[in-house]
């Protein structure tokens, strides 16, 4: 397999787009990358898309729709459909297009409009309800997403002394980053008290320890390394692009589902410890080399879960890093320069995309006042209900 | 004048999860007689990826566990759930079965304030909310012991 740079991204604003289209928004992601890219849409030889669940089939269509709008060229369109790791798996199929050869030049588009409030269970008519998991945990347990995340949260707090303040502190942390970065839909700095008096959503997450939802589309072009340096300067070389599932005996509560395997030894979240393994084998490098680290942040759960489910810190750790200030920007190991979920709001299929533009620009030096210094190698990570996860590292 | 009295049911929200009716409901789950996964609902197979015989029968799971832990929700969730009106906020818990599997389910019978990981609780049956011909449409919960 040969080697791949991203040459260009774009991100469409995140935010609530009720006069746009998704094809509206992924095209004028993919117009961004394309222009970012120095490269015409018909040099394009391969492409991924992904949407999340929108109306109905078309909704689940999202690749050719956006190529029918740039120009039907009749190249190989993948839909991918990983749940929240779709951003990411996007760029794993484009760069697994290009690695193998059967392309030069492949395009990702990852975009999302979300509802108002709590997710919600798309129907699905053609099936009875009882053989529908995620029908279940909605009908008989009113199971939203954020309540798997507060019970795995509880069970953190009482495993590790984990406080509350912890959890206002991650949100305090990722809005520090999302008030320097312009792109951020949400650009305020919170403070512990403001966090720790927002409502109770789900006990113990509170309203701004949990993420939007919202609108947003971004777009990535890729090119083998040996001609990148026809349409840019600056070449981001893919380290790895890899995908976990679950292994035997994962015992997190994960949204969809209404039973799981009790603690045993299987790391938690497994899916993700997986494809983060896998990654730095690809990679041939571990955590200690990641200079910035791009996580769902969902909820501060997660903020405080990922990095040490991903071997930068031992279990019960980003408690105390996260006190000593070490995931900001000029810390030992910054988390979310972008501002996270947190400032933006999730637009389930394209976070792992607007991740892998931050990891672009950041190793660009383009982010100004939220730069990390000597910025070589950077990592993305999603995840995705049911048993997806996605992890990326690009360096320079 | 011709009276007729409706009779209110009580009918399970989703047929097949729980033995119904019944004083002593059990959850209806899966099992694999040769590797020793357990599974719910029955139809969500599992196995142990070495498992060689792959021998899967239906079985009633445990009664009662242990709270793994839990949650209150402070907001209506959205459809296809009901909540009364006004809203109530309920808890939800994370159960642990002696089988090694462990099953969610709103936890009834409680005051919020005393809910505690490790505690002892059982299955129940108890309404979700009244269906559109006024019948109860029941669920499982899990009540503290």
């Amino acid at each position: 397999m040969r080697q791949v740079a991203i040459i260009g991204v774009g991100m469409h604003p995140w935010g609530r787009f009720p006069d746009k289209t998704f094809v509206d928004m992924g095209v004028e992601a993919a117009v961004q990358a394309l222009k970012d890219a120095n490269i015409g849409w018909q040099k394009v030889q391969g492409m991924a898309a992904g949407i999340w669940v929108w109306g109905s089939l078309s909704g689940l269509n999202p690749g050719p729709l956006v190529a029918s709008a740039l120009g039907e060229t009749g190249i190989p369109i993948i839909n991918v459909f990983t749940q929240c790791a779709t951003g990411t798996d996007v760029v794993r199929v484009a760069h697994q297009m290009v690695a193998s050869g059967e392309c030069d030049v492949a395009l990702a588009v990852a975009l999302d409009k979300s509802p108002e409030g709590f997710l919600t269970y798309p129907a699905n008519q053609l099936h009875p309800d009882m053989h529908d998991t995620d029908c279940v945990r909605w009908k008989m347990v009113g199971l939203t997403n954020p309540a798997y995340w507060a019970m795995d949260c509880r069970r953190r707090m009482e495993k590790y002394g984990t406080t509350e303040h912890h959890l206002a502190k991650a949100k305090v942390a990722c809005s520090k980053h999302g008030a320097l970065n312009p792109r951020a839909l949400y650009r305020k700095v919170f403070t512990e008290e403001e966090v720790l008096n927002s409502p109770m959503v789900c006990d113990p997450l509170r309203l701004y320890m949990m993420c939007a939802v919202r609108d947003g589309a971004a777009a990535a072009v890729l090119c083998s390394l040996d001609k990148a340096k026809r349409y840019t300067a600056k070449p981001v070389i893919v380290g790895a692009a890899t995908h976990g599932s679950p292994l035997y005996g994962e015992a997190s509560m994960c949204p969809g589902l209404v039973a799981a395997a009790t603690p045993g030894e299987t790391p938690l979240i497994s899916e993700s410890w997986v494809a983060a393994s896998k990654a730095y084998d690809e990679a041939g490098i571990g955590p200690e080399d990641i200079d910035f680290l791009e996580i769902a942040d969902n909820s501060s759960w997660q903020y405080l879960h990922y990095p040490e489910l991903l071997g930068f810190c031992e279990p019960g750790e980003m408690d105390r890093l996260l006190d000593e200030g070490a995931t900001l920007i000029g810390g030992k190991l910054p988390v979310n320069c972008s501002g996270g979920l947190a400032s933006f709001g999730e637009a389930v299929a394209a976070t792992g995309l607007a991740q892998i533009c931050e990891i672009v620009w950041q190793l660009r030096e383009q982010c100004g006042d939220r730069q990390v210094k000597k910025a070589k190698v950077g990592m993305g990570q999603t995840y995705g209900m049911l048993g997806n996860s996605a992890s990326i590292i690009l360096k320079r | 004048m011709n009276k007729k009295t409706t009779q209110k049911r009580q009918i399970p929200l989703i047929e097949g999860l729980f033995t119904w009716p019944s004083d002593e409901p059990h959850l209806i789950g899966g099992r694999c007689k040769s590797c020793s996964t357990y599974f719910f609902p029955k139809w969500l197979v599992k196995h142990k990826p070495n498992c060689r015989e792959r021998h899967i029968e239906e079985v009633l799971l445990s009664r009662r566990g242990k709270l793994n832990s839990y949650t209150i929700q402070h907001y209506p969730p959205p459809p296809p759930f009901k909540s009364p009106d006004p809203f109530i906020p309920y808890a939800i818990g994370w159960v642990s079965l002696p089988e090694g599997i462990a099953i969610a389910g709103i936890i009834t019978g409680a005051k919020l304030e005393d809910l505690k990981t490790h505690m002892d609780v059982e299955l129940v049956v108890e309404k979700a909310w009244v269906d559109e011909h006024g019948n109860d449409a029941l669920t499982w919960k899990w009540q503290p012991v």
